[in-house]
């Protein structure tokens, strides 16, 4: 073969691949258009159809006592019920297994009323029975349930009584601001199939993922009627539902529900695209926010805006004195007036930009605009001002040596830390980037060390930091039910965790007004004593925050009657008045 | 040394082998930082961390622990998932076929399309061999997955193909059925695993059929008449393999250990999966479980290679058996 | 084609050793209304007439699509020597943060192209070695190594790494990670090598050359060195192909357990991980330039290792 047929051939491969390029790229011709937020449609649910929808990860168990993980809540979510339910888009506490409820004066009491004629799936009654059962249960400590924790007010156990079947008292150990929303998390179990295991102490080896469904039973809309590991979990109408909509048709809309499990977020948005699966369960990453406002603009799919984001990600310093005791920065970096210099460094809006593509809004607190109830928009801020930060920092006796370009204090000790954050996680890594460069205009070095999840908490939890950067999830949107995080004795207490007693006034000071919210009953005083908590937080900036995204989700236009909430899961929460528009007829 | 001899020796081995490989496991594991209850993240309080740690036995010193889990794993009690509430047997058994299937069609499709391949290009210079060599390193020059994501994006947009997992849900539960509904889910996963070893089969199949090629008793051949390329076929590409059989027992190795990728893309069910999430969240035995049946696929294969170098080249055998 | 190959070798040795001092910008920084810029080619013909090169701007349309125009009207000087604060120039596009793909290709060619050419190395010297002698040898020796091989193979590294990673500092010089890679890279490729070169050794053991060479008293090492690894050659050769661009990508894969190098040091491999996304693949495939980087690296040096010191093919002699 001569040079110039070479040359040819060349030629001929690289126009076939760019050609193959095109015909791929142009198959869904990206014209630009606003995100735009579109409402399900009015008309009446069509009954039957089938629904499927993604899940990363597989259940580690279908046992929600036991289990914490996210695909074990969602099937349980499905398949079990709960005395109340909280509404995930109003935040409202709704009547679910109890249809009514008095409180007694002094807020303690709380008398439930069970529906009538509720029944399992597999046929035996609910009974108030169950809910004493459940408690117990979960407060058994050889159960080691991951629900203890949460049914305890300040470590004491609520009491349960059962006068009647379908009657419940449910007596809190002190007062409790958020009251019974905290039922919202108890998934009530069947004592007619559990109730050995419970007493035998083996809950967590009952309702594992190999048990036969046809062993299993609960009070959801859905029965599981298939398990393949791997790949997906089938799930069938309850033909015992209780619950019916406004024209008194029998819920749940679809006779099939199924997840499938797509471990890749890529592989997850292209099932979307193509129609293989009908809804994912998470928001969508800022980059791939393109994509799917394209397929929306062809009318594939649904872009519903779920609104700011209540979680964003967390960045801080490590406040144990131990820690600092023989550190040579210890005279500066755990000072308040160190972190707010951080604060003045970072330019929000250009990391909105920059991280979340502009899909974000500035944060200055861990309770974000996305927080309608308990955000207050009125505390100290400490926002882009680059000299602002230098002057701190030289308040602090850091004077920028001008031949490295970095800060020093008198003994030479350049401002320089490491911050931990998740390897693998592109948001984070991005914002981590950012941050480092901004950092640096200031005269601050920051090293980034990217570590495996489990690394990095093993090192939070023994104190082994200087600083980190990472992402957590509440799950719900009271302050008083993340107690964990405010208080200085909490286990989410990131920057200093488990305290015996408050290291700091002002940490004593949060947990007096934490307790005090957490106890009151009066709403207007709980919100004036969070506002409270929320300054002091903001004064000390223990966690820095910078920016929260703007969350949107897809949905597949065949889908209706969805309603969407800021929180995971954002539409399978409420999966019984979901419905699927008829396949046309050919 | 009669193969029942030499059959026995290397099962041996085998076991020492798996022995070895999960002991390693479940040892570096517990170096590693953090344990399960570390998974159970900022939820937890200190006590009941403690507590949990004692429930799995995770607060015993290493030689104790490792000591029970030996004792047991002798008599193929591999111990319960931490994560799962579940024997590891029970999820070993679940996993492992498919990883086998998946890992086992890769290597027959990086076969056939990456010896042929190599034969192509070792046999003589031009066009042909430059094409072939072009795609083999391109092919090893990107990342696993991005090969896999761009399979699995033209798969998207042509729709020829499912998007990922082993088994429709639709399959009418007929034998057939399932093999065909199999048949449809494989390809993709496949290419993804196959692409880079057929290029690497290629590059070694390749070099070594232009070396054997120089040999005199090719050029013998063909002075005896024999064309070239019948002479190549005849004596050069016996010779050849040698070169590519020695490592064949290691591309089946790393086919094993390498699935991940490809199992995370196309959601392939299979043992990588299981691995990967047990080692995140330090699922003590059930990673230990995992490093067990790697090694025993790697023992197989190995053994399947030796045999095959054995009969394609009798002087050299397995493990020193022609002395 | 040799005479090509060993230049385009050159060429990229050249480029690797001083991509430092000529990538136009700092490999970290950030142009952050530039995010997923296209790559702006250079141009010489403006308005029909002949200019020193230059590039058409590009203004960003859509961010969230991170779509952007190109801006006939303006012409911007390439960016060696650009006056300051002119606008910046991406020969090869811009990444996720707005870095030029360009200067992180250059500045990361001296890490990745070392550490995959050490631990190419090492792994060869290592496996040959221990190959030879097994294959020369025979007997325990042989069977010894090679079970010890299939046990490198089958342990995954990611143990090793995670708990190798929890006794180092957490914040590792460039150097300390480099070395503990190559050892890691050496470590478990070795038995690659091995396993060819003790295939080879003991069939060529047999042959007369290497009977005469004995008969003619020659220790066993002088035998392995003159006349049995040489005839290895070939074979690691074409293992160093395949070592040199698996030893570029895996060392994304160990930055990803948390030994890489400091992120203020591009590597291809990394480069390449953050790429590895649909959106990114199908919208900016430039951001995949280190994946050419790589091909050509490895095209030359398979090129050039394939012509040299061996005879053409009888076939190729021939005219055709």
């Amino acid at each position: 073969m001569n040079r110039q047929s070479r040359a040819l051939l060349f030629i001929l491969i690289v126009a076939g691949v760019l050609g193959i390029g095109y015909y791929l790229r142009t198959a869904v011709a990206p014209p630009a258009a606003p995100l735009a937020l579109d409402e399900g449609p009015a008309a009446p649910a069509v009954r039957g159809g089938t629904l499927v929808a993604s899940l990363r990860a597989e259940p580690r168990s279908f046992n929600r006592l036991t289990s914490r993980d996210y695909a074990t809540e969602i099937v349980a979510m499905l398949t079990q019920g709960r005395l109340v339910r909280v509404n995930r888009a109003t935040e409202e506490v709704e009547p679910w297994l109890a249809e009514s409820w008095t409180v007694s004066p002094d807020g303690l009491t709380y008398t439930l009323t069970l529906r009538e004629g509720v029944r399992w799936s597999d046929g035996a009654p609910f009974t108030s029975d169950d809910v004493v059962f459940t408690l117990a249960a979960v407060d058994d400590p050889r159960n080691a349930s991951v629900l203890a924790t949460s049914m305890r007010i300040d470590g004491a156990p609520l009491a349960v009584t059962a006068p009647d079947p379908r009657t419940v008292v449910v007596t809190f150990p002190t007062p409790f601001g958020p009251g019974i929303r905290l039922l919202d998390n108890l998934t009530i179990a069947p004592r007619h199939l559990l109730g050995d295991a419970a007493a035998a102490g083996t809950l967590a080896e009952a309702w594992t993922a190999s048990t036969p469904p046809g062993e299993m039973a609960g009070l959801g809309p859905f029965m599981l009627v298939r398990y393949e590991p791997g790949q997906r979990l089938v799930f069938d109408r309850n033909p015992r539902y209780w619950r019916t909509d406004g024209r008194g048709e029998a819920l749940p809309y679809l006779d099939r529900l199924v997840l499938d499990i797509v471990p890749d977020q890529n592989a997850e948005l292209l099932r979307l695209e193509s129609g293989q699966i009908d809804m994912v369960q998470q928001h969508l990453r800022p980059e791939d926010l393109s994509a799917a406002r394209t397929l929306a603009t062809a009318g594939r799919l649904r872009l519903l805006e779920l609104g700011v984001g209540l979680d964003p990600d967390a960045f801080f310093f490590n406040l144990r004195p131990a820690k600092w005791a023989s550190d040579p920065r210890a005279a500066w970096m755990p000072r308040a007036e160190f972190r707010h210099a951080i604060s003045h460094a970072v330019d929000r809006e250009a990391f909105a930009n920059t991280v979340f593509l502009g899909a974000a809004v500035p944060v200055h607190g861990p309770i974000t605009p996305g927080n309608k109830t308990w955000f207050s928009p009125n505390v100290p801020r400490y926002g882009y001002d680059q000299a602002r930060a230098r002057a701190l920092l030289e308040g602090l006796g850091l004077t920028l040596n001008a031949a490295t370009g970095f800060a020093e204090d008198a003994a030479g000790t350049r401002a320089r830390f490491s911050v931990l954050t998740y390897s693998g996680n592109t948001q984070l890594m991005r914002g981590a980037e950012v941050l480092r460069e901004d950092l640096r205009a200031i005269g601050v070095e920051m090293d980034i060390v990217p570590l495996e999840p489990n690394a990095l908490i093993q090192r939070m939890l023994s104190g082994d930091f200087d600083a980190i950067y990472f992402n957590y999830f509440a799950t719900d949107t009271d302050p008083a039910m993340s107690k964990d995080f405010w208080l200085s004795s909490g286990s989410a207490h990131v920057w200093h965790i488990g305290q015996a007693t408050p290291a700091t006034d002002w940490e004593r000071t949060i947990d007096d007004l934490m307790t005090r919210q957490a106890a009151s009953l009066d709403h207007e005083e709980r919100v004036r004593l969070f506002n409270d908590v929320q300054r002091i937080f903001a004064e000390q900036l223990p966690v820095i925050y910078f920016a929260a995204p703007r969350l949107f989700i897809g949905v597949s236009s065949r889908v209706t009657h969805y309603t969407a909430g800021p929180i995971r899961p954002q539409l399978l929460w409420s999966p019984d008045s979901l419905a699927v528009a008829p396949a046309a007829t050919p | 040394m009669t193969i029942g001899h030499y059959l026995l020796r290397r099962l041996a081995f085998a076991l020492l082998l798996v022995l070895l490989v999960s002991s390693a496991a479940f040892l570096l594991t517990r170096l590693a930082p953090g344990d399960f209850t570390i998974e159970q993240g900022l939820t937890i309080t200190a006590e009941e961390r403690a507590r949990l740690a004692a429930d799995l036995g995770l607060d015993r010193p290493l030689a104790v622990q490792y000591g029970a889990w030996l004792g047991r794993a002798v008599r193929l009690d591999f111990g319960p998932s931490f994560l799962y509430s579940r024997p590891v047997a029970d999820l070993l058994g679940e996993r492992a076929a498919n990883t086998a299937v998946l890992a086992l069609a890769a290597l027959i499709v990086a076969t056939v399309l990456g010896v042929p391949a190599g034969v192509l290009s070792g046999r003589r210079a031009g066009a042909t061999r430059r094409v072939v060599r072009g795609v083999s390193l391109l092919l090893l020059s990107v990342p696993p997955l991005v090969s896999s994501l761009v399979l699995v994006w033209i798969a998207a947009r042509t729709g020829w193909l499912p998007l990922g997992g082993m088994t429709s849900l639709a399959s009418d539960g007929s034998w057939s059925g399932w093999v065909a509904d199999l048949a449809r889910h494989l390809p993709l996963p496949v290419l993804a695993l196959a692409l880079p070893v057929a290029a690497t089969l290629e590059r070694l199949q390749s070099q070594a059929l232009a070396e054997a090629s120089r040999e005199p008793f090719v050029a013998a051949a063909v002075a005896r008449g024999l064309s070239w390329d019948r002479a190549v076929a005849a004596h050069a590409w016996p010779a050849s393999l040698r070169a590519v059989l020695s490592v064949y027992g290691l591309i089946i190795g790393a086919l094993f250990s390498g699935s991940f990728i490809v199992e995370v893309v196309t959601a392939w069910p299979g043992l990588g999966r299981l691995m990967y999430d047990a080692l995140r969240a330090r699922d003590l035995y059930l990673v230990a479980g995992c490093a067990a049946t790697g090694a025993a696929f790697l023992a197989v294969g190995t053994l399947v290679s030796d045999l095959l170098l054995r009969w394609a080249d009798p002087r050299l055998g397995g493990g020193g058996v022609s002395r | 084609m040799t005479r090509t190959a060993l230049l385009l070798a050159a060429t990229l040795g050249a480029l690797a050793m001083a991509g430092p001092w000529i990538a136009p910008y700092a490999p970290q920084a950030q142009h952050r209304d530039f995010m997923h810029a296209p790559p702006m080619p250079p141009r010489v013909i403006d308005e029909g007439g002949l200019r020193a090169p230059f590039a058409r701007p590009v203004v960003l349309a859509d961010r969230l699509d991170q779509r952007y125009e190109v801006d006939e009207g303006r012409a911007l000087p390439l960016p060696w020597g650009a006056p300051a604060g002119s606008d910046p120039v991406f020969l090869l596009g811009s990444d996720r943060l707005g870095r030029d793909v360009l200067s992180r290709v250059l500045h990361g060619a001296r890490a990745s192209l070392g550490l995959a050419l050490v631990s190419t190395l090492g792994a060869l010297l290592v496996g040959a070695l221990l190959g030879a002698w097994a294959g020369y040898r025979g007997g325990w020796p042989d069977e010894v190594l090679m079970r010890v091989s299939e046990f490198v193979l089958v342990l995954p590294l990611v143990y090793v790494v995670l708990a190798l990673r929890a006794v180092l500092p957490l914040v590792l010089p460039g150097t300390t990670v480099f070395l503990v890679m190559a050892g890691i890279f050496t470590l478990v490729a070795w038995p690659w090598a091995a396993r060819g070169v003790r295939g080879i050794v003991a069939a060529e053991r047999e042959r007369d050359y290497v009977a005469a060479a004995r008969a003619a008293g020659a220790s066993p090492a002088r035998v392995i060195w003159r006349h049995l690894l040489p005839a290895c050659a070939g074979y690691l050769a074409v293992q160093a192909t395949l070592l040199l661009p698996g030893f570029i990508l895996a060392e994304a894969t160990l930055s990803f357990i948390g030994l890489g190098f400091p992120d203020s040091l591009p590597s291809w491999g990394t480069m390449l991980a953050e790429a590895a996304n649909v959106s990114s693949l199908a919208r900016f495939p430039w951001t995949l330039a280190p994946a050419v980087a790589i091909f050509l690296v490895v095209l030359a040096t398979n090129i050039a290792i394939e012509r040299h010191g061996h005879t053409p093919l009888p076939i190729d002699r021939g005219t055709r």
